[in-house]
């Protein structure tokens, strides 16, 4: 398992990423940046390399972080470790990936129900059609509104 | 009450509409809008690639979709920096096309791991996505033959796009001297700190596996490939990018 051709993101998908402009147009956000890391081939890699760009959203002081994961199966074992790392430093978090209708993601932990499922295919195989499981706009506007009820209900919970 | 907006830097991107590309004796690009395509420079391109067994190019006007064609690696923006590095100063940047990258070994193994979009190019390309062509656009289709299990191997699909980048080059320097008037938009991107405002981090997850499971970062050229570091070489460990420099092409998808 991997990134299909479904999933994959080109480079003129980087240029015109819906996320970023969602973002970053947000007047009730103040936009840090983005972190990127790899998905290795190695299970220690993907737990250092996930681990520590939760450690670095912790150092910027983040409130609250939208997690992307290109593709699925083993990649999805970094991504869940990047959430429960987030979660246990109490970063707010809302993953968007590839999942669900192509079966379950191949590890859970507390915080993987709040990832949004993007796959827009029907059927349960890797359909073959270049940037049909892309993101798109409606992913990412469902990606904020859950980070902003999830940031709003962190505050409650600390009388703010 | 929040506090002022602080603006952290500013990118210019001006667009250049191409509304004709078509083959001709040299490779050309003028701002009022025609492209001319040559395949001579190819065998200079490809003669220090020990994984290429050969290249040819394909002009796909929009009406033309209905083709066969190999897998595809990428589609990729022609875009050039004009002013400053990636994330600030300007791009120049062409519209109504885009080059893509296709490819195959010598024994038609089809250069993909989990899924091939070979066959129909109308049928195998959502179009008008953002990592798609828009219907209307030209494609240069970059059609990579790579030698023998080369499509499995890291330095097949990276000298593929390396092939595709070398092309490009011949015409973002035509691109640098583009008189900025004559450009058909212009957008402005500022990185905006909001003081006050919750703070959020976008964390991506990219590919960092091997041959088709890679990420070229930090290029040259906007979305270019030379001068790139890979994310497998740099031990798949997070990096921090500006909003600015992603939108810039500060990433390559080597996909």
């Amino acid at each position: 398992m991997g990134v299909g051709p479904s999933a994959k993101e080109t480079s003129l998908h980087h240029i015109r990423d819906p996320l970023l402009d969602l973002i970053s147009a947000d007047v009730d956000i103040d936009l840090l940046g983005i972190i990127l890391f790899g998905s290795s081939d190695k299970f220690s890699e993907k737990i250092l390399a996930s681990t520590r760009a939760a450690i670095w959203a912790q150092g910027m002081r983040a409130d609250g972080a939208v997690v992307f994961c290109e593709g699925s199966g083993n990649n999805h074992v970094d991504f869940a470790n990047l959430l429960n790392q987030l979660g246990k430093r109490n970063i707010a978090a809302a993953g968007l990936t590839v999942m669900g209708k192509n079966g379950q993601p191949v590890v859970n932990n507390d915080y993987m129900g709040d990832v949004i499922d993007i796959c827009k295919s029907s059927g349960s195989v890797e359909p073959c059609l270049l940037g049909q499981n892309n993101l798109a706009v409606t992913d990412c506007r469902k990606a904020l509104a859950m980070l902003k009820l999830k940031m709003r209900k962190a505050d409650r919970e600390r009388g703010n | 009450m929040a506090d002022k907006n602080i603006d952290l830097g500013r990118l210019v991107i001006r667009a250049f509409n191409i509304k004709a590309v078509t083959w001709g004796d040299d490779n050309i690009v003028m701002p009022s809008g025609e492209m001319t395509i040559s395949k001579k420079v190819l065998p200079d391109i490809i003669s220090d690639m020990d994984a290429v067994e050969s290249v040819d190019m394909r002009l796909i006007q929009p009406d033309e979709h209905d083709q066969f064609t190999n897998t595809i690696l990428d589609i990729i923006p022609i875009s050039t920096k004009a002013l400053g590095a990636i994330g600030e100063g300007i791009t120049h940047t062409l519209t109504g096309v885009c080059a893509m990258i296709t490819a195959v070994d010598t024994d038609g193994k089809q250069c993909h791991e989990f899924g091939s979009t070979e066959g129909n190019l109308k049928e195998k390309v959502i179009f008008d996505r953002p990592g798609t062509p828009a219907s209307g656009d030209v494609i240069i289709s970059f059609d990579v033959i790579l030698k023998s299990g080369m499509g499995q191997e890291r330095k097949g699909p990276y000298q593929a796009h390396l092939i595709c980048d070398r092309f490009l080059q011949i015409f973002r320097e035509q691109m640098k001297g583009f008189d900025g008037k004559l450009c058909t938009e212009r957008s402005e991107f500022h990185n905006i700190a909001r003081p006050g405002k919750k703070r959020v981090v976008i964390i991506r997850e990219v590919a960092g596996q091997g041959a088709m499971y890679d990420m070229q970062l930090f290029p040259h050229e906007p979305s270019g490939v030379e001068g790139g570091r890979s994310i497998i070489d740099m031990g798949n460990m997070p990096v921090f990018v500006t909003p600015n420099e992603y939108r810039d092409g500060i990433l390559h998808s080597m996909q």
